[in-house]
């Protein structure tokens, strides 16, 4: 107590920019909710009737409650989460067990509690709990993630609560706690698999587009490129002679020689990386040959997974992301392109307020929750979405700074996790509204519609701010 | 210091990685609200309309390449009640349609709480508008929003002949809908009867899709993504059928005011020429219009059954016409020969039973002559002597050789033309005639069932399968199964069932001798008024008893022609004709001429014919 009381005067105040930027967003939320919910008719008079049985209404009631939340939270001294921090996991992951039993259902999954109108979403308690508990474990002891059990720990803690929430199912929300691998790369994990798996990632995309053969055959041919590059002496000629043998290999694919093709192009390229083998004694290029053979194999591998073992709506689901072309806009890809068309009907300045003719006659699905980046969109136009999506980047990146600002380390892991949480909701909400990313159901936080959501985050937001404000207090 | 700086870096990355993103978004923006024109053109756009395009459905010519079948233009109009104009000029639009304001009322307020109907998606408001209405319409189309124009084909029927046989479309049902898995919606075309019915999944074609940008107002604003996702529609195959159209529509003219059938085969290719149920109608009263429901209905409540198609539904007794086959089955199965004589003391006689011959004739002297004069007694005989050959009592097994050849020739069972509803006519079986008389009571023998041997008795062959006896007597020994394609104007394969051969078992030396027996008939015989001048026509009366009306009895004629190298092959049925000799055989000569010819130069045989009225009743 003495140390807080002396540092008092020194740091009790709050990061202005966060918290503007976070009241400015959580304000534009409910005016787009405002504007969805106007519809053709506009609101009843009666502020009863307003309050209670309109969607803007009920989210007022829970700004309300967050607001209340906030101050309530401010107060609470800055120490506490660290020694509650499993407490508060442990119960999130009690309610994720119950939520199958006891849980409501909507839309098919049990992710909610319900009482009367009163919904509540354990998973959302958890995001929360687990920031909590990841920061508090970082924190036990100082070579923490030095061994490999450590290690294992660390992700154990975000694993089991992603189990438990694809019981649900709920994919979205699932996805969110792989966040907290941003956290861990911070404190130390090493980069190699964090490219791995984003080498993975794009090969998947590309093998699902370009079919595994054409991946193959470019991932080949660029190896191979590689290899004529070392060569000293002559490299113009051996540069011509191998674009003559591209240009050969493409020819044969247009007559349809596809394995024919496919076989010269690997020989060729094994001829090359065989040739410095031999000549120049050059061993640098096995881990490359080794790295295009595991790379061909997991192209045929996940278009094999893709085409066979995946189910029909899971792979309907992939193509609406990757081959929106191949889909009927009237069928399976009517989501995306409501939500598309809703966004490019904004326009540079867009329709302005209330004027969204898609959003406003419900042309656009669940457009007050996960889709609420399209009434942005088409009521702003590029103006409104620009700025909400500078207005994420400054916040993310001022949550990094404070991070990185924190003497006490559990204060910096919690940032981070928080940045992490917000990063993936703010990127596969937005990017999904318009097409860029596959339809995941997660909110847009601080806009979209939903008590929990919002309460959530406010929670968040207010532990941040109530560490950060005590940074000196050690 | 250095572990300081790779946090500093890792830092940077995750700060980048934030960068990064919502540059990538803006980006993603920018692509979509400011530089993607597509997007631009969409601005206005509120959804994408899925319209359908009908194909046109397939011609179907004749074999001279007439059209018999066209399509004509008619129109729906639509409407969706939510893009209406609350103040439209009714009045107007009731004139323009030509409809009463009650009908108008009773269009458009559809039962909203009922599925099929939706207030944002177009419903039918009035069917079966005229080209000329809807061009007068089309003009005013934008004072009244929400009403669109559709096009639907509807048949004609150039040469207003052969209602059967090209049979009537009608909107499918609910089943059709069902059984085709998405091939049909409601509101859609599909063949009911005969050829339409048939060749269906040919004719139908293929429906196009377009996918079609809407503003709010229900205005089309283009093809979405210019069109690419569209698919086009493909016009259902054109046919021509084997059908001589004015040999039909001759034959039609010849069967007016009778009831019966007529058909004409091309020996050599089993091609149907002419294929005649009468009485029959004018198959343009069952184009789709407003007045074809009437139509319909009186149609089906004709006593004359018009929609009952005597070609192939019409089970008959052959009568006297059987008699070549029981020859050519005798002289097959070396119980007959062509010499043998007889003589027919007025009828055939064993123990208490008498078959009297009708025919006033004396000594027999060769199966040509007991062809030409019909007797019979000479074929009571010679059946007799078939179902005998291997012992009186021993009838089952001779019985069964019978039957075998008669189903080599296509009787007992229906020839899978392709047409619907063939029947098979009735070839009664040994089992049959164990349970009618059965071992207890003194079972069966040949004189039990003689009566077959001149074609009465329970031996039914259809029309159709009369022409191709006549075709197979023609061919001496062999058929192609009649049918009404000659080819898919586009060269798709007709079915191979219509390019195979069968092959009876009768040698073709056997048929000689009955064919001669067939011309001695038109020659000398009961076929004499069959006789075309310059014309070696070949064929066979028959008379066939009326169960109904003793005075009425059914008159049937069936022929070839020429004698060497037929063309054409012909068999004709008339109800309550009287002799065969009266109407039947000049009515298949006629028709013979007229398609060897071109021509008919018998014009008095011919009015004659043509006023012919017969009916069930005495007048």
């Amino acid at each position: 107590m003495a140390v807080q009381l002396s540092n008092q005067r020194a740091n009790q105040s709050l990061d202005w920019i966060t918290l503007s930027i976070f009241v400015a967003l959580v304000a534009t939320g409910w005016v787009m909710i405002y504007s969805v919910g106007y519809g053709n008719s506009g609101y009843p008079q009666d502020l009863g009737e307003f309050m209670f049985q309109t969607q803007i209404g009920r989210q007022s009631i829970w700004l309300f409650i967050s607001f209340v939340a906030f101050l309530l939270l401010m107060t609470v001294d800055w120490q506490v989460w660290r020694t509650v921090a499993y407490f508060i996991y442990i119960t999130g992951i009690v309610l994720l067990l119950l939520v199958p039993f006891l849980g409501k259902e909507i839309n098919g999954q049990k992710a909610w509690f319900a009482f009367g109108w009163f919904t509540f979403q354990p998973a959302e308690l958890a995001k929360f709990g687990t920031a909590l508990a990841l920061s508090s474990y970082l924190n036990s002891s100082t070579n923490v993630l030095q061994s490999l059990q450590s290690r294992i720990t660390a992700i154990g803690i975000f694993v089991l609560p992603v189990l438990l929430i694809l019981l649900q199912p709920d994919a979205g929300s699932a996805l969110v706690f792989l966040s907290f691998f941003i956290v861990l790369y911070r404190e130390g994990f090493s980069p190699g698999p964090y490219i791995i798996g984003l080498v993975m990632i794009v090969l998947f995309v590309l093998t699902f587009i370009y079919e595994p053969f054409y991946v193959s055959t470019a991932l080949i041919a660029l190896t191979g490129t590689i290899f004529v590059n070392q060569f000293r002496m002559r490299k113009i000629y051996w540069w011509i002679g191998y674009v003559v043998v591209l240009g050969l290999i493409v020819f044969a694919i247009r007559q349809q020689f596809y394995w024919t093709s496919w076989l010269a192009n690997t020989a060729v390229c094994f001829a090359l990386g065989y040739w410095h083998y031999e000549r120049n004694k050059n061993r640098g290029n096995f881990p490359i040959m080794v790295g295009l053979f595991l790379c061909v194999v997991f192209s045929f591998t996940t278009s094999y997974i893709t085409n066979n073992i995946l189910q029909e709506h899971q792979r309907t689901r992939i193509k609406v992301w990757l081959k929106p072309e191949e889909c009927d806009p009237q069928g399976e890809l009517y989501n995306v392109l409501q939500s598309k068309m809703a966004i490019g009907g904004g326009g540079l300045s867009g329709k302005g307020f209330l004027e969204g003719p898609m959003t406003k006659l419900n042309y656009v699905p669940e457009q007050s929750t996960d889709f609420i980046f399209c009434t942005i969109g088409e009521e702003y136009g590029f103006f409104g979405s620009t700025l909400i999506i500078v207005l994420f980047v400054i916040l993310l990146y001022r949550i990094i700074n404070i991070a990185e600002r924190q003497r006490a380390n559990f204060s910096r892991y919690y940032a981070y996790c928080i940045a992490g949480i917000l990063f993936v909701h703010f990127a596969i909400n937005i990017g999904m509204t318009m097409g860029f990313f596959p339809i995941i159901g997660i909110p847009l936080p601080f806009i979209s519609k939903g008590g929990t959501s919002l309460l959530g985050f406010t929670t968040m937001m207010a532990v941040l701010l109530k560490l950060d404000s005590n940074r000196y207090s050690i | 210091m250095a572990t300081r700086d790779i946090f500093q870096e890792r830092q940077l990355v995750v700060k980048g990685m934030i960068i990064v993103m919502g540059l990538v978004l803006i980006g993603r923006a920018l692509s979509l609200q400011v530089l993607d024109r597509e997007f631009q053109k969409r601005a206005s756009a509120t959804g994408i309309d899925k319209v359908i395009v009908h194909p046109g459905r397939g011609l179907i010519y004749d074999r001279n390449n007439k059209l018999m079948l066209n399509n004509e233009a008619l129109y729906d109009i639509m409407v969706t009640y939510n893009e209406l104009n609350p103040q439209m000029d009714t009045m107007k639009l009731c004139r323009l349609l030509q409809i009463s304001k009650e009908e108008f009322l009773a269009n458009i307020n559809k039962d909203f709480k009922n599925i099929r109907y939706s207030k944002a998606k177009p419903y039918l408001f009035l069917s079966k508008v005229t080209p000329e209405v809807c061009t007068r319409f089309q003009e005013y189309l934008f004072e009244f929003p929400g009403f669109s124009i559709d096009l639907k084909n509807v048949r004609s029927y150039p040469y207003k002949c052969a209602a059967q046989v090209l049979g009537y479309i009608s909107e499918v049902s609910q089943k059709n809908i069902d059984d085709a898995h998405g091939i049909y919606a409601k509101g859609d075309i599909i063949g009911s009867t005969g050829l339409e019915f048939e060749y269906e999944q040919y004719i139908r074609g293929t429906k196009g899709i377009n996918y079609v940008l809407k503003d709010n107002f229900g205005r089309p604003l283009g093809p979405y993504r210019g069109g690419i996702a569209d698919s086009m529609s493909v016009a259902g195959k054109d046919i021509e059928a084997s059908i001589d159209i004015e040999l039909q529509q001759y034959g039609e003219e010849l069967m007016a005011g009778k009831s019966g059938s007529i058909v004409a085969i091309e020996p050599e290719t089993g091609d149907i020429l002419a294929m005649i149920s009468a009485p029959t109608y004018d198959p343009n009263l069952l184009a789709i219009n407003k007045n074809r429901g009437q139509f319909f209905r009186e149609l089906q409540a004709d006593t004359r059954k018009p929609f009952f198609d005597r070609t192939v539904m019409a089970k008959y007794p052959p009568g006297s016409i059987f008699k070549p086959l029981v020859a050519l089955i005798g002289l097959q199965e070396g119980v007959l020969w062509p010499d043998k004589g007889l003589a027919c003391g007025g009828g055939f006689k064993y123990n208490n039973l008498t078959v009297k011959c009708v025919h006033n004739h004396g000594y027999l002297k060769d199966v040509a002559h007991g062809i030409g004069e019909s007797c019979n007694n000479y074929f009571c005989t010679v059946f007799k002597d078939i179902i005998d050959k291997y012992g009186f009592s021993n009838a089952r097994q001779g019985y069964q050789t019978f039957i075998n050849h008669l189903y080599d020739f296509g009787l007992g069972k229906p020839l899978d033309l392709d047409y619907p509803n063939e029947k098979g006519g009735n070839v009664p079986s040994v089992s049959y005639y164990d349970r009618l008389y059965p071992r207890e009571r003194g079972g069966w023998y040949s004189t039990t069932i003689v009566s077959m041997g001149i074609g009465q008795g329970e031996i039914q062959m259809t029309t159709i399968q009369m022409a191709n006896l006549a075709a197979t007597i023609a061919n001496r020994g062999h058929f192609y199964t009649p049918h009404l394609i000659k080819r898919f104007k586009d060269g798709t394969p007709i079915p191979v069932r219509f390019t195979t051969r069968h092959q009876t078992r009768i040698q073709a030396k056997h048929f000689e001798p009955v064919i001669d027996g067939m011309e001695l008939a038109v020659l000398i015989g009961t076929a004499q008024n069959a006789q075309i001048p310059g014309i070696d026509i070949v064929g066979k009366t028959g008379t066939v008893q009326n169960p109904q009306n003793k005075n009425k009895d059914h008159s049937v004629f069936y022929g070839f022609a020429p004698k060497y190298n037929p063309k054409i092959a012909v068999a004709a049925y008339v109800e309550y004709g009287g002799w065969g000799s009266t109407v039947a055989s000049p009515i298949a000569s006629l028709l013979i001429e007229k398609y060897l010819r071109g021509t008919v130069m018998r014009k008095e045989m011919e009015t004659k014919i043509k006023q012919k009225v017969l009916t069930n009743y005495d007048n």
